[in-house]
């Protein structure tokens, strides 16, 4: 039986919204980001020195170009989400830097000579240090250019998204939207290139960047906790991602080996419909329909997973998803027809469940997996 | 593997058994409560078994396919079966979700059932022959 990673509920260990993981923190351990935002852009000293010092020797030109950092940090702390300050920092003393050097080129050119003159007080953390800038500014570079000039022209240059839509054509949405799209890019290539690992599929990247942004329709469309199942690789690197939503009370995630874990999911829908004022009826129909799911997924994939979420549009209801990576159904409107029976029962799993809820699909790939969704909608809400 | 609460228990009366499941089971536990009832029904000589399902909140296909193989090999071993005790809202979802009890007897609950046991246990050695 194969070990399933954690789909966490969310909330787990995420120091605030949008800390970019593996970032060093400023000697000393930096106060909560969200009350001491001065004493936190203060922190950022020690990081923003060392980045402007590794790449310009001249020690009071790399003085200077620090000041500049912090006070263009310090001027749009107030715009920037608690958790980008560290990597905003760093992006800022870059660009001060790109912009000393004007040629872009000339940059790339030089960036082998350059060396830090400074003497290391930690080996570990400077190592450490290193490696972070190294994966930050590699991230960087895999943006587009437009994604890239866009953010820091905001993130920077502190130009506002109205002047940005202005100048682009858009609206200032439409503006905000993408640079949380970019920010969200920003963080998977980091981490990829912390890990310095290359995505082993073209779903994967696709599948971290929903998880990245938190963006829940999205991580539907590729879905990504199926992904995760079959993705160790993506399995290891969302785990700090994961932490970015919100933590919810409206959904519920049932991991599945077992046949315990049957009447583990059923009687956690059971309980999360309950809250919605389900008549006993619909809540008898909801757990049994589960049950008969997640059956399927124990029995032919020996592991997968439920969520289970309540749903306020268009009405009203509760929505079961329940995916496996097993063999997947090779004929899914065979397996919706009465009577279909591939395991000691009455093969009425599917067929059965799908007369007890309002909505029901099933998508399966032969050697993938399947996933079944199910929906049930409060009859008066 | 018998840690905390009992999940059913099995008690004769006279020529009968009353079996009673007192939680939620799932499928193994089910298959294990079917193993020690027919070696109960065995064991004891019984004639008839009265399942009290009152406490199960779900009898979805493989609940139901379950007491229809007891049913089934209760029979055959000369013992009659009666489930009692299904909930309305259980009724109604195994209705829709199209499953059929079949040759199964079914009564309200334990008294009742244990009735229509007297009954068959009474008739039946007679319309058989
Ligand atoms: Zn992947």
């Amino acid at each position: 039986m194969r070990s399933v990673p954690r789909v966490a509920g969310g909330g787990a260990d995420s120091r605030d919204g949008g800390s970019l993981p593996g970032m060093p923190a400023p000697a000393p351990a930096g106060p909560p980001p969200e009350r001491r935002r001065p004493l936190d852009v203060a922190a950022l000293i020690p990081i923003v020195r060392r980045i402007v010092a590794a790449r310009v020797p001249d020690r009071a030109t790399a003085d200077d170009l620090v000041q500049e950092t912090l006070a263009r940090v310090l001027a749009a702390v107030e715009r920037i989400e608690p958790g980008m300050v560290e990597p905003y920092a760093i992006v800022t003393a870059r660009n001060v830097v790109a912009t000393m050097w004007r040629d872009q080129d000339r940059q790339r050119r030089h960036q082998h000579r350059v060396v830090d003159l400074r003497p290391p007080q930690l080996p570990d953390e400077d190592v450490l240090a290193e490696e972070d800038r190294a994966a930050m500014a590699e991230a960087l570079t895999r943006l587009s250019e437009r994604e890239r000039s866009t953010l820091l022209a905001h993130e920077v240059s502190g130009q506002d998204t109205h002047s940005l839509a202005a100048e682009l054509g858009s609206t200032a949405g439409a503006v905000a939207a993408q640079l949380n799209r970019t920010r969200a890019r920003l963080r998977v290539e980091y981490l990829l290139a912390a890990d310095r690992v290359e995505p082993p599929t073209p779903r994967c990247r696709p599948v971290l960047l929903a998880l990245s942004s938190g963006d829940r329709r999205r991580q539907r469309e590729v879905d990504a906790a199926r992904h995760l199942l079959e993705c160790e690789v993506c399995a290891r690197l969302s785990e700090p991602l994961m932490g970015r939503g919100r933590s919810r009370d409206d959904e519920v995630r049932v991991a599945v080996h077992a046949d315990a874990d049957v009447v583990a999911a059923r009687q956690a829908a059971r309980d999360l419909a309950t809250r919605l004022g389900f008549s006993p009826t619909d809540l008898t129909g909801i757990a049994t329909a589960v049950s008969e799911v997640v059956r399927n997924i124990v029995r032919f994939a020996d592991a997968g997973e439920v969520l289970v979420e309540l749903l306020d549009s268009p009405r009203r209801g509760i929505r079961i998803i329940a995916r496996d990576s097993g063999p997947g159904i090779p004929d899914v409107q065979e397996a919706l027809r009465d009577g279909y029976s591939t395991y000691r029962g009455l093969g009425l799993g599917l067929p059965g469940a799908r007369r007890l809820m309002d909505e029901f699909a099933v998508a399966s790939e032969p050697g993938r997996g399947t996933t079944v969704t199910m929906t049930k909608w409060r009859e008066d809400a | 593997m018998t840690v905390g609460p009992r999940l059913f228990s099995i008690l004769r009366q006279g020529t009968c058994l009353i079996a009673s499941i007192h939680t939620a089971l799932d499928d193994s536990q089910l298959l294990r409560f079917q193993e020690d009832l027919i070696a109960t029904i065995g064991r004891d000589r019984a004639r008839g078994v009265v399942i009290d399902v009152a406490a199960l909140d779900v009898l979805d296909s493989f609940a139901t396919s379950t007491l229809r193989d007891i049913g089934e090999m209760a029979r055959l071993r000369g013992a009659a079966t009666v489930i009692v005790g299904i909930q309305p809202d259980v009724a109604i979802a195994m209705v829709r979700l199209g499953l059929r009890t079949g040759v199964l007897e079914t009564a309200l609950d334990l008294e009742e059932g244990l009735a229509l046991l007297g009954d068959r246990m009474a008739g039946s050695p007679a319309a058989r022959r």
